[in-house]
């Protein structure tokens, strides 16, 4: 019996293999004509600020999406066990998954209520 | 596929947690408050929905749940004696909070509590906030999942149930904590400390869950006691080590001396009603976990490890009242209180007997009720707008407010266990079962037990001298130290506090006959 | 697969003593590190080489999940923190309370003496519950029945604490809008009122020669028009100087001139 994982491994050096390739023949084959201006950053001529404004420190909002990322992440974690026994488990786990969700949409509703989800 | 058992649901007992299931629906629907509610109405709102979730939740419990004692949830949850009954305890104790956290002395929102908890500690924002009348009123629906919590918490028959309660207590706490209107930089820095090493702790239970799986080969309780029964081959090495993490998990929530560092500054930070709740229904819920942990799961193995708990109570005891004597600020000086406290509590647990469990109990709902009161009561003291919560800016306060005094004075009685108060009978049923069921270590425990009561006593006689017999110090106009008039809500818990405190103290038979009758463990 | 279980096969034991290694590596790395990039970056390949090492346990939506969730989603959250505080901010190095390190040192030691003596005399059956598992229901089967059988009500449980971060992040990081800001009807009528700059700011860029945003604008005198670029470039010196571009022009001219007479 082959391993489960060999077809992933595999895909796996394909894919190394395709970036190294690909990166390797532009590398020989390009052509290579360097001037200033393509060494920019911003080729409309703007330099980059040296330091970000606030000392390299992103706004907490970030913080918030963050967040929510992780709370839909973390339910998609129950989410695929159920999604994958769904034909076992019956209508109790139906019951149960839908009030999960609900529960989690409340949080949603509130932070959307409340601008969470607005950038301005 | 064919050949094997078809799943089945687990067949629930829903009288049975239908308490918990108040409470978090309660939360649920606090939470649409905030989404939905005007901004105007939200504070009472919030108010009127937490205290009733709470108290509907309680009836529910004596209605049906007392008739339901069952282990449901294929094992996962017990709904027994002891579970009820501090279930029970917690909800009673946190609608009293509840109405603490509501006193707005005239404001819009809650009084303890920020405007807004991400505008900058003394920035404009802060201020156009309370002015514009923002509240933080997210507390109440955290709160109520810190209930929740804590219900899951004192009956979680499982290691993976109770991490989970643990930490469904935890995080509504950490986040209320860095929440308090004044000081807000203490407020902030107490948070992420008690964050830390609140983080710290789990990691340790987690890790005493992870040795106790690899010994017994399940999570559950009931099978982790007959594993150590039946004892198995090779595995004794794990067992030992994962009950110490287990417990230094625990005892980290209740504040456990070498496990208290977070403690002080916690309860010094966070608002002052939110202390009072955390300090008693934290307690209640941590020992409830304690109490069925080593009852239930690891009774077994107990003559390993005993000494070792009887060890860290003693510490508690001690640390927790000496350095008490030391303390200036009247939070920091309770929540050293509130370890030694921890360290009574421990005493009684030790002893294994049923005894013991009523006891414990009836302690925990002692010692929850003057908490909250005597918390209450330090956010009513003033001086200039602020909480006046140094020591010195206490004295005289007998003569300008000799109600306010006096009861602070019968719950400072109460904590040192003079009798006719609900401490002295609170730790005489805690220690007389360490006398007659602990052996050696428990008379060893009972006698630091009172030794370090007497040095607490001086403490708090310290204080009742320092309000009555010390003259307060000039101070200019606007500037006296004063105690606010409190609402009706506050006033209320006040008055169920000391009226706990003087009944449990005189008449505690029935109390006591209750947690007696409550005090058997199932499995 | 029973045996497999049993006995750790070759491929399985080389991968073990290449990846531990790195892992054990890292997870020094973390403690270690002074930069929180760094210490970041080591937690999630420790975090990588356990998803690996729990596939290769038989243990698959552990390791999946592990990758997915931890690796994925939480070290991203570690890295918005460290992007909140700053990339660039690294350990103090002062201790405030003097012995501490040592003392800390001193007791891991102790607790690990005593954990690695205590769990190092166990002698441990050889399980093969996992493959069984994966045989007879699948893993994933088997853990669907175990959340939604056993443990239902942790899982539905676990909703409260998703709720209870979602609130914590609002009432914590999230700065309500005090007030309405204006709409643009409001900004109009507001420079109506001002009386100034009514046709909006004279936009930046000198002729067709360059309208980048950090060129200012050059008045009818000559004269440079500060209101043209923005506030940030020129308190930033990022401005460019049109006055290369007037000699340009002066040279044209002078060109056009010349062939004039010509």
């Amino acid at each position: 019996m082959t391993n489960p994982y060999v077809p992933l491994l595999i895909l796996l050096a394909l894919g190394f293999g395709f970036a190294a390739l690909s990166v390797g023949t532009s590398l020989v084959v390009g052509p290579k004509r360097y001037n200033r201006a393509k060494a920019e950053a911003y080729e409309c001529g703007i330099q980059p600020t040296p330091r970000a404004q606030g000392g390299g420190r992103v706004p907490i909002k970030y913080f918030l999406t963050a967040m929510l990322f992780i709370i839909f992440d973390v339910e998609s974690v129950f989410l695929y066990p159920f999604a994958v026994a769904f034909n076992q488990l019956g209508l109790f786990a139906l019951v149960e998954m839908v009030l999960f969700i609900i529960t989690v949409f409340v949080a949603y509703a509130y932070v959307w209520k409340r601008g969470g989800l607005e950038w301005d | 596929m064919s050949a094997l058992p078809a799943f089945e649901a687990v067949a629930v007992d829903y009288w049975a947690v239908a308490p918990m299931l108040v409470v978090v629906a309660g939360a649920l629907l606090g939470v649409l408050v905030e989404a939905f509610a005007p901004r105007e109405s939200r504070h009472s709102a919030q108010v009127a929905l937490t205290v009733g979730t709470l108290v509907a939740a309680f009836g529910v419990l004596v209605w049906r749940s007392v008739n339901h004692h069952s282990v449901t949830f294929g094992g996962s949850v017990a709904v027994d004696g002891p579970a009820l009954f501090l279930q029970g305890a917690l909800l009673v104790m946190s609608s009293v909070a509840v109405l603490v956290m509501a006193e707005r002395f005239g404001g819009v929102g809650g009084d303890a509590f920020t405007p807004m908890g991400a505008s900058t500690p003394g920035s404009s924002q802060e201020a156009a906030a309370a002015k514009a009348g923002y509240a933080t009123s997210e507390v109440f629906p955290l709160t109520l999942f810190a209930v929740f919590g804590m219900m899951i918490f004192v009956s979680a028959n499982d290691l993976i149930t109770m991490f989970v309660g643990l930490e469904v207590l935890s995080l509504p706490l950490y986040v209320m904590t860095g929440l308090a209107r004044r000081r807000r930089l203490l407020s902030q820095e107490a948070a992420l400390k008690y964050f830390l090493l609140g983080a710290f702790s789990s990691a340790f239970f987690l890790f005493g869950a992870a040795l106790i799986y690899g010994f017994a080969g399940s999570t559950d309780l009931a099978k982790i006691q007959s594993a150590i029964a039946q004892g198995t081959t090779g595995m004794d090495g794990l067992l030992v080590p994962g009950v110490l993490l287990l417990i230094i998990g625990l005892l980290f929530k209740v504040g456990a001396v070498p496990f208290h560092m977070w403690t002080p500054d916690a309860y010094q930070g966070a608002p002052t009603p939110v202390t009072g709740f955390m300090a008693a229904c934290t307690k209640v819920a941590a020992f409830g976990a304690i109490l069925r942990l080593v009852y239930v799961g690891v009774e077994g193995s107990r003559w390993d490890w005993r000494l070792g708990i009887a060890a860290i109570a003693i510490l508690t005891m001690v640390v927790g009242a000496v350095l008490s004597v030391t303390q200036t600020d009247v939070k920091r000086l309770l929540a050293y209180s509130s370890i030694a406290h921890a360290g009574f509590i421990l005493v009684g647990v030790l002893a294994f007997s049923k005894a013991a469990v009523s006891g414990v109990m009836f302690y925990l709902v002692a010692y929850g009720f003057a908490t909250i009161a005597a918390f209450a009561i330090i956010s009513m003291v003033r001086q200039g707008g602020s909480e006046a919560s140094h020591l010195s800016q206490w004295a005289g306060l007998g003569k300008r407010h000799p109600v306010v005094a006096a009861v602070f004075s019968l719950l400072l009685l109460a904590f040192a266990g003079i009798p006719l108060t609900s401490g002295f009978t609170a730790k005489f049923a805690a220690f007389a079962p360490a006398v007659t069921s602990g052996g050696t270590a428990g008379v060893l425990m009972v006698i630091v037990g009172v030794l370090a009561s007497a040095v607490t006593a001086y403490v708090y006689v310290r204080i009742i001298v320092l309000m009555y017999f010390t003259a307060a110090p000039e101070a200019g106009e606007g500037e006296e130290v004063v105690a606010l008039m409190p609402s009706i809500g506050t006033t209320v818990a006040i008055t169920v506090g000391v009226l706990a405190t003087i009944l449990l103290g005189i008449w505690p038979g029935w109390a006591l006959d209750l947690a007696g009758r409550a005090a058997q463990f199932m499995l | 697969m029973g045996d497999a279980a049993v006995t750790i096969g070759t491929g399985e034991q080389v991968m073990f003593w290449i990846l531990a290694p790195i892992a054990v590596m890292a997870s020094l790395g973390l403690v270690f590190a002074r930069k929180a990039v760094h210490a970041a970056l080591g937690m999630a390949l420790t975090m990588i080489i356990l998803g690996v090492f729990y596939i290769a346990q038989g243990a698959d939506f552990l390791g999946v999940i592990q990758i997915f969730v931890y690796t994925g989603a939480v070290m991203m959250l570690f890295l918005f923190v460290i992007m909140l505080i700053g990339v660039d901010a690294s350990d103090s190095l002062i201790e405030t309370l003097k012995g501490q390190r040592w003392a800390a040192g001193l007791l891991v030691l102790g607790l690990g003496g005593i954990l690695v003596s205590a769990v190092g005399s166990v002698t441990y059956g050889l399980s093969d519950g996992v493959a069984q598992t994966n045989t007879s229901k699948g893993n994933v089967p088997a853990m669907a029945e175990l959340i939604f059988g056993r443990y239902v009500w942790v899982f539905e449980v676990t909703s409260a604490l998703l709720i209870t971060a979602a609130l914590g992040a609002m009432v914590l990081a999230h700065r309500e809008r005090l007030g309405k800001g204006p709409n643009q009807r409001e900004w109009s009528r507001r420079r109506f009122e001002k009386g100034e700059n009514l046709a909006g700011l004279p936009v930046p860029g000198v002729y067709a020669r360059h309208n980048a945003v950090d060129t200012p604008a050059l008045l009818p005198d000559g004269s440079i028009s500060e209101l043209s670029v923005s506030r940030v470039l020129s308190a930033r010196e990022q401005t460019r100087s049109p006055l290369a571009d007037l000699e340009a022009e002066d040279a044209i001219r002078a060109e056009i001139e010349s062939g004039s007479e010509r």
